[in-house]
């Protein structure tokens, strides 16, 4: 029994890795905590949808899709809405991407109403052994997430784009000082979380439904992951969402399954109180 | 007269609205010290951002080489062979010291091997630490990182805002000796400096900001001999 919710527990942490690990990175550059996150999945979600129902193309072609429209969708919202406002407070900024956020689900309910939707798929056994089961399509997620985890790595610590991202991160002026021309890191950094994002979004119609909203139920797992593991550390994101993942589906041992959605909000606060840097994050030095 | 390496002229400047630097003029030929000293708030730092282009000029000329980079972004303006070393957060901190100094050679990567044994031969330190994060290190070792990494660039003119700050006594002075040290190789360096008197023995030329200009512009042994200013500034009396 408890190996099922182990197994669930490690396809939902496969779910909230990869945009969790964007929204780290976004933060890392912006300094302030993008609430439209979830609407890019939800963006990634019905884009995949389009072409895989809409169009006919089988999932993989709809899915590459789905992360470059995101990709673009999500850059897009960078320069029409976040540019022209950056230097404003954190505060500011966090209340603009929930406004965000609410423009574009509302678009997209315009166009597909609020019916839930699935992927035009064959229908597959899930796979058993052991008494627990999964679906080859979670397994995909799983592996995917996995490979994700490793190029993002990969990216970041060897690549000349991926070391001046880092370094855009830590010190802009400094960045900009050296050399770099950090205006195209920075762009540079919202199409490679556009992609991850509108994965995402393929993930979510795979594993749960595609609708308006979709996203927006993934938005707390995904903060309180980024939280948890160190906001602004990548590797810390894929930690925390794999502890978060579990802590949801594990807290059906003990509490009734309609509270799950509240573990993550409880994951924010606990440890907002008691070490606000994450296990991974560095503590801000304040002299 | 020939022109010199690095020549601002009738720089205007300032955070926001107002100017805080009023027509100022510096000059530093290669191979050339140049100190810009004066109380707080003088615009000294101000003076350097602007040179370095990380605050935009409002008026006036900067030119390297006479090529004017008055109003290029500060990366264009890196890649004219100007090296700037902030006051403050003059590291990447979640960098590795190494990856600092790459960053140091981020116009040029195919130069970083020759470049880096010369910087690691001033400050083996940066060898032997290598691999530990720049916000793990000391005041002091960060310092020589941020100092290490302008190095990497091998630039034509070194902007240098405090580079004493935060040092002990023993290593302001060595700190001065390497500037010393590799201003010989023709680099023409500009600082601003506190510690006005260490750094005006080893420059050529001396500045004395107030209020947003210069108020005496004269060869260094001119401004350490002046009663005035060492009364001022200097903090002595003859």
């Amino acid at each position: 029994m408890s190996g099922q919710l182990i197994i669930n527990g490690i396809v939902n942490a496969s779910l909230i890795a990869p945009p969790a690990i964007a929204f780290s990175l976004l933060f890392g550059i912006l300094r302030f905590p993008n609430f439209a996150i979830g609407a890019y999945v939800t963006v990634g979600a019905f884009i995949a949808y389009a072409l895989n129902v809409g169009a006919g193309m089988p999932l993989w072609v709809a899915g590459l899709g789905a992360m470059a429209g995101t990709a673009v969708v999500v850059w897009l919202s960078d320069v029409l809405v976040f540019k022209p406002m950056r230097g404003h407070t954190p505060v500011t900024l966090l209340v603009v991407s929930i406004a965000l956020a609410l423009i574009i689900e509302h678009v997209i309910r315009l166009f597909y109403g609020a019916d839930v939707r699935g992927f035009d798929l064959p229908l597959e056994r899930p796979i058993k052994f052991a008494g627990m089961r999964i679906t080859g399509e979670q397994i995909d997620i799983i592996i995917m997430t996995i490979v994700i985890g490793i190029a993002i790595h990969l990216l970041l610590q060897y690549t000349r784009i991926g070391k001046a991202m880092r370094a855009t991160a830590d010190n802009e002026v400094l960045a900009e000082v050296r050399g770099i021309n950090t205006s195209y890191v920075i762009a540079f950094t919202w199409l490679v979380c556009g992609a991850l994002f509108g994965l995402t979004g393929v993930f979510a119609g795979l594993d749960l439904v595609i609708e308006p909203l979709v996203g927006w139920y993934l938005t707390i797992p995904i903060f309180a992951a980024a939280i948890l593991g160190g906001i602004g550390s990548p590797y810390g994101a894929m930690l925390g969402s794999l502890l978060v993942g579990l802590a949801e589906e594990l807290t059906v041992l003990v509490l009734p399954s309609s509270y799950k959605i509240g573990v993550g909000f409880v994951i924010i606060a606990v440890l907002l109180l008691i070490r606000p840097h994450g296990l991974l994050g560095q503590p801000e030095i304040k002299k | 007269m020939a022109e010199d390496l690095l020549q601002a002229e009738n720089i205007c400047v300032g955070y926001g609205r107002g100017d805080i630097v009023h027509g100022v003029d510096v000059s530093v030929s290669a191979g050339r010290i140049a100190t810009i000293i004066g109380p707080n708030g003088a615009g000294k730092s101000t003076m350097i951002k602007a040179i370095a282009g990380v605050l935009m000029r409002r008026e006036g000329s900067i030119r390297i080489d006479g090529q004017e980079i008055g109003g290029k972004p500060a990366s264009e303006i890196a890649r004219c062979g100007v090296a700037y070393v902030p006051q403050e957060a003059n590291v990447f901190r979640q960098l590795t010291v190494t990856e600092n100094l790459q960053m140091g050679s981020w116009i040029e990567p195919e130069e970083f091997d020759g470049r880096y044994e010369k910087v690691c031969a001033l400050f083996p330190i940066l060898k032997e630490r290598g691999k530990v994060r720049a916000g793990n290190l000391s005041g002091g070792q960060r310092q020589m990182v941020a100092f290490g990494m302008a190095l990497m660039v091998e630039p034509k003119v070194l902007l240098l805002d405090e580079p004493s700050a935060g040092l002990s006594p023993a290593m302001v002075e060595q700190m001065f000796d390497i500037i010393k040290q590799v201003n010989k190789t023709g680099i023409a360096v500009l600082m601003v400096e506190q510690n006005a008197m260490q750094a005006l023995k080893i420059s050529d030329h001396g500045y004395v900001m107030a209020a947003g200009q210069v108020a005496m512009s004269a060869p260094a042994s001119e401004l350490l001999d002046s009663s005035e200013v060492s009364e001022l500034y200097l903090g002595t009396r003859q």
